[in-house]
């Protein structure tokens, strides 16, 4: 089974996201900030991530970056999950290596249509 | 199960589902299917609301009492409206990029030919077109391309012309790097940037209708509407298109769709469903009446002696 790991601060967000994700058939991991997060990747990489921006300890965006710089960090498929809308931080975004972008609110379907864009369903 | 059952209580008398059913079938050639009431609800109540009718029943009393045509048209447009989002048929779009776009540029070299795509919707699929070609700008070359986008007069082909998409459909089938190349974003909504949204044309008709007024084209994309048409009206449709449609120039259908039995004047493109190539009409030999000479000899005839007789 493929495996997901929900990078957000928020429970509320972790919980419906990883629903929906169990529901396209991944093994839900989570992670409250971006530091938790590439700890759990140096034990064992996911086949995607699901990564908010803004969090307390570790941001998304430093998180992603340090993630391509561990070994086989290249081949998770990074989805950011994010409030920001600016066309300049999702540029930023897919810079620092991330395969696609959500801007919340979400649904299913925006997170179905996502994971089919980057190969993942 | 009923839809009264399946979705709580409905707020019309009966007969009027069945009324507009009909009057769908009529209009539009496109059967509602069985669970018609409460797609008759959720949508007809929206444009109750916008139309300014105090209730739903107050809207379609109106509509059956006085038989106004812009109300009929608005109330059928809603009715089969299609869920659409961007790229939304891959198959397609990817005959398009692969199979006809190159195939077209290699027949023509350069030049502008036109493409349309038939029942647009919100006009997420004569964008994808647009983009697709901006893609493929080095591949065409100097060919200068002309898309129109044509569906019965909406709200939908509306905000198609003015290129406005929300949050939710920019993020259904739309790559992020086509946001970030080919939209701006807006106080709330996305737009899609002048220079992709000059490329294309909307145009109001009704798809059922005699499609003269339109000018012929070098490929027809028409993707998922064919199944939900009577057997009658998927005949009349495709007839039309087939007359919109250049000597080989291509229908591309959807997914898993088919001309079935007729063949309207295609051959397929490919051993798949879906691709077609529209045939060469038969060209009858033209006699020259100046060539002839009275005794019913050609000039061709003639020449021919005298180079005999001079060999």
């Amino acid at each position: 089974m493929k495996s997901c790991l929900i990078v957000d601060d928020s429970r509320m967000i972790r919980r419906v996201a990883g629903r929906i994700v169990k529901d396209l058939g991944f093994e839900v991991i989570e992670a409250v900030n971006g530091q938790e997060a590439l700890d759990k990747c140096r034990i064992s990489m996911p086949h995607a991530v699901l990564v908010d921006w803004a969090m307390p300890i570790m941001d998304g965006f430093d998180f992603v970056k340090k993630l391509r710089a561990l070994p086989g960090g290249d081949a998770p498929t990074v989805v950011f999950c994010t409030s920001v809308r600016d066309v300049e931080r999702i540029v930023e975004a897919l810079a620092a290596g991330a395969d696609e972008y959500i801007m919340k609110p979400f649904d299913s379907d925006i997170i179905e249509s996502k994971f089919a864009l980057a190969g993942l369903v | 199960m009923s839809d009264a059952d399946r979705h709580g209580a409905l707020s019309l008398n009966p007969s009027y589902y069945d009324a507009l059913r009909r009057l769908t079938l009529e209009l539009a050639g496109i059967n509602l299917g069985s669970s018609h009431a409460f797609l008759v609800e959720t949508r007809l109540s929206r444009l109750a609301r916008e139309e300014g009718y105090g209730t739903l029943e107050a809207m379609v009393d109106e509509l059956f009492k006085t038989g106004g045509s812009r109300l009929a048209v608005q109330v059928v447009t809603a009715l089969t409206e299609r869920d659409t989002h961007f790229f939304k048929d891959k198959t397609a779009f990817k005959r398009l990029e692969e199979i006809v776009l190159p195939d077209l540029q290699r027949k023509r070299g350069g030049g502008r030919i036109r493409l349309l795509s038939f029942g647009c919707a919100s006009g997420q699929e004569p964008y994808g077109m647009a983009m697709l070609l901006h893609r493929m700008r080095e591949q065409m070359g100097d060919m200068k391309v002309d898309i129109v986008g044509v569906d019965y007069p909406s709200q939908a082909l509306d905000r198609a012309r003015e290129g406005r998409y929300t949050h939710f459909d920019v993020q259904r089938g739309l790559p992020i790097q086509d946001l970030v190349d080919f939209f701006e974003a807006g106080k709330v909504d996305w737009v899609v940037k002048a220079d992709i949204r000059n490329n294309v044309e909307f145009r109001d008709i009704h798809l059922l209708s005699k499609l003269d007024t339109l000018e012929d084209f070098h490929a027809v994309m028409f993707c998922g509407g064919l199944p939900h048409y009577s057997a009658p009206a998927r005949v009349r449709v495709l007839r039309g298109l087939a007359g919109l449609v250049k000597e080989n120039g291509y229908l591309i259908l959807g997914e898993g769709e088919s001309l079935s039995q007729m063949n309207f004047g295609f051959d397929r493109a490919t051993n798949e469903t879906g691709l077609y190539i529209k045939r060469e009409m038969p060209v009858e030999p033209e006699i020259d009446e100046t060539l002839k000479v009275p005794n019913g000899r050609t000039t061709f005839e003639k020449t021919s002696k005298r180079h005999k007789s001079l060999s």
